[in-house]
């Protein structure tokens, strides 16, 4: 019963880059700079009508029957473009692919129409036991077929493109023979499917194995990348632990300066997990960005605001 | 050497990660490299330290009253002895948990006390009526519209959120007295049926159910009609009290929100 949950719903604002700046203009599906939706901001949201280009929702957060925070879900829905993110497809398991969650992802999809619905480079579980984790696979030939099989499998199910995100990790394979850069921009042309990019997660693993960022950035194919994430981690001096619970530090922000230069315009957004501040707190984050963005590329001005679409 | 296979590879991390012993973690140890100024012994540590945390901070947000009444000490035990008994078969978090009533109601010590695994239930229950399916509501309106005639016919349908409980500990008066952030009163045997439900607001709400109460709901779950429930009242009280005491409950169940439209109601 998902047709008498769809009401009005916001379409995106299309931005153009301003006529008094040299550069290259926004894609058609740039969405500008959004934010995480958290449950704790569902009242503020509603209440203040933040200006905000778009949000991204937890898809796991709503894939449940009913009740109060799902209702909140739609009336957000009717005013802001919203992207789907998963933390549970499990792209990676050599489990058979969960067809129960792909069902219930898939009636999600139809209740919001997203512009896009994103899930992670990983693997969360194998034999009915769940981590709950986004755990790393190994960069191998073996890996690479299974997971691009899968994405296929995925994205016939859900009959559009996914994208898929890089993680935090703290280890190393023995099994891996390529970087994960390599293997992200192998699974991303052989399947298909597009990336969304962590600038953090890259910042995190840079750190943990000793590699350069930039080498990750320049490995990536331009044309792929369609969202960045930004948020923060906790520096334990001799490693980093990608926590989200964080403002987004400042060689992050440096990063996302030198991500800018490499992909031009990507659909940003703040993504705050834990120790949630208030919402005015992540909006101000999600300025920071917009204003790096254009120092960067260029100042955008708005062609078409959202608009309701019933 | 030859690449261990994606599917042993796997086995083996999440052997280490749902179990302790030093075998099933050199098992591990051996397929990671060595680099860099970390250990690997650390960089595991990293995995099994959130796993245990997240499945532990899905227990506090889910049983935070139960967690209340056994104080720090015990609800740790109680979360090491759950996770390491029912390890996550589930895609969602949301049903981690599912079986923390069953575990505390045969594992030592909680068993030994039996209104622990009583709040533990009493808070999955508040969990799925919070999150039910929606359904439109069967209103005082429809009932005003509905044909007299067709009442007796009527039979009831319940609100997908609405769950039936009995107790046989003063577990709910202690779960709301905890919420109150008041000393519940010592756990003493005390049966008694509860009714839960989201309502109107879709906030999660429950009552006690008076033992005629109950049995009303229970012959309209088993599909009794208008007519069978005045029957039974019939037995009950006097022909002057039946009819004013049915159309009491009604309103009642109407003005809660438990009951939800059906087709066969003519508009």
């Amino acid at each position: 019963m998902v047709h008498n949950l769809i009401k009005n719903q916001a379409s995106a604002r299309e931005y153009s880059l301003s006529s008094a700046v040299e550069g290259i203009a926004p894609p058609d599906d740039f969405l500008g700079f959004g934010l995480g939706l958290r449950t704790d901001h569902f009242q503020d949201v509603l209440s203040t009508k933040p200006d905000i280009d778009w949000f991204e929702v937890v898809s796991e957060n709503f894939m449940v029957d009913g009740g109060k925070p799902k209702h909140y879900l739609h009336e957000i829905r009717e005013l802001y473009p919203m992207v789907m993110h998963g933390v549970s497809l499990s792209i990676g398991s050599t489990d058979p692919l969960n067809m129960q969650y792909l069902r219930k992802l898939k009636v999600l999809v139809n209740e919001l129409q997203p512009e896009w619905i994103s899930d992670h480079l990983c693997w969360t579980g194998v034999n009915q036991t769940n981590s709950h984790d986004l755990l790393p696979l190994p960069y191998n030939e073996e890996a690479l077929n299974h997971v691009c099989d899968r994405v296929d499998q995925v994205q016939n199910f859900l009959g559009r493109p996914i994208l898929l995100e890089n993680l935090s990790s703290y280890i190393t394979y023995k099994e891996s023979d390529m970087s994960e850069w390599e293997f992200f921009n192998k699974v991303a042309r052989q399947s298909g499917c597009n990336i969304l990019l962590d600038i953090n997660n890259i910042y995190v693993s840079a750190r943990n194995h000793e590699f350069k960022p930039q080498d990750y950035l320049e490995g990536i194919d331009k044309d792929k990348v369609k969202q960045f994430h930004l948020a923060g981690h906790t520096d334990y001096g001799n490693y980093v632990i990608d926590t989200h619970d964080h403002p987004v530090a400042d060689p992050v922000w440096a990063l996302y300066k030198q991500a800018l230069k490499r992909f031009g315009w990507v659909s940003t957004m703040i993504e705050r997990d834990d120790n949630i501040p208030p919402l005015a707190e992540l909006l101000a984050e999600v300025e920071t960005a917009r204003n790096i963005a254009y120092d960067t590329l260029g100042q955008l001005e708005t062609l078409k605001q959202r608009e309701i679409v019933t | 050497m030859d690449k261990l296979p994606l599917a042993s590879l796997q086995q083996k991390m999440i052997n280490y990660l749902v179990d302790d012993n030093p075998t099933v973690t050199n098992t591990i140890m051996e397929q990671i490299k060595d680099h860099g100024n970390i250990t690997r012994d650390v960089r595991l540590h990293i995995y099994k330290n959130a796993y245990q945390a997240r499945l532990k901070e899905t227990i506090e947000n889910d049983h935070e009253m139960l967690g209340f009444f056994l104080g720090d000490d015990l609800f740790d035990q109680m979360v090491l002895g759950y996770i390491n008994t029912y390890p996550s078969d589930n895609t969602s978090l949301r049903h981690f948990a599912d079986k923390l009533p069953l575990f505390l109601a045969n594992y030592a010590p909680f068993k030994d006390h039996p209104i622990i695994s009583e709040l533990a239930h009493f808070e999955r229950l508040l969990m799925v009526a919070f999150d039910a399916a929606d359904a439109t509501l069967f209103t005082r309106d429809i009932l005003a519209n509905t044909p007299p005639e067709q009442w007796p016919e009527l039979v009831f349908r319940f609100h997908p959120s609405v769950q039936l409980a009995h107790f046989k500990y003063n577990s709910v008066e202690t779960w709301h007295a905890l919420k109150q952030e008041q000393s519940p009163e010592p756990a003493k045997e005390q049966h008694s049926d509860w009714l839960l439900w989201r309502n109107n607001d879709r906030l999660t709400q429950f009552r006690s159910l008076p033992a005629q109460e109950y049995d009303l709901i229970n012959m309209i779950l088993n599909g009794a009609s208008f007519a069978d429930l005045c029957d039974f009242l019939l037995q009950e009280v006097n022909e002057e009290q039946a009819s004013p005491l049915v159309l009491d409950y009604l309103l009642k169940w109407l003005d809660d929100g438990i009951l939800i439209k059906q087709k066969f109601i003519q508009q």
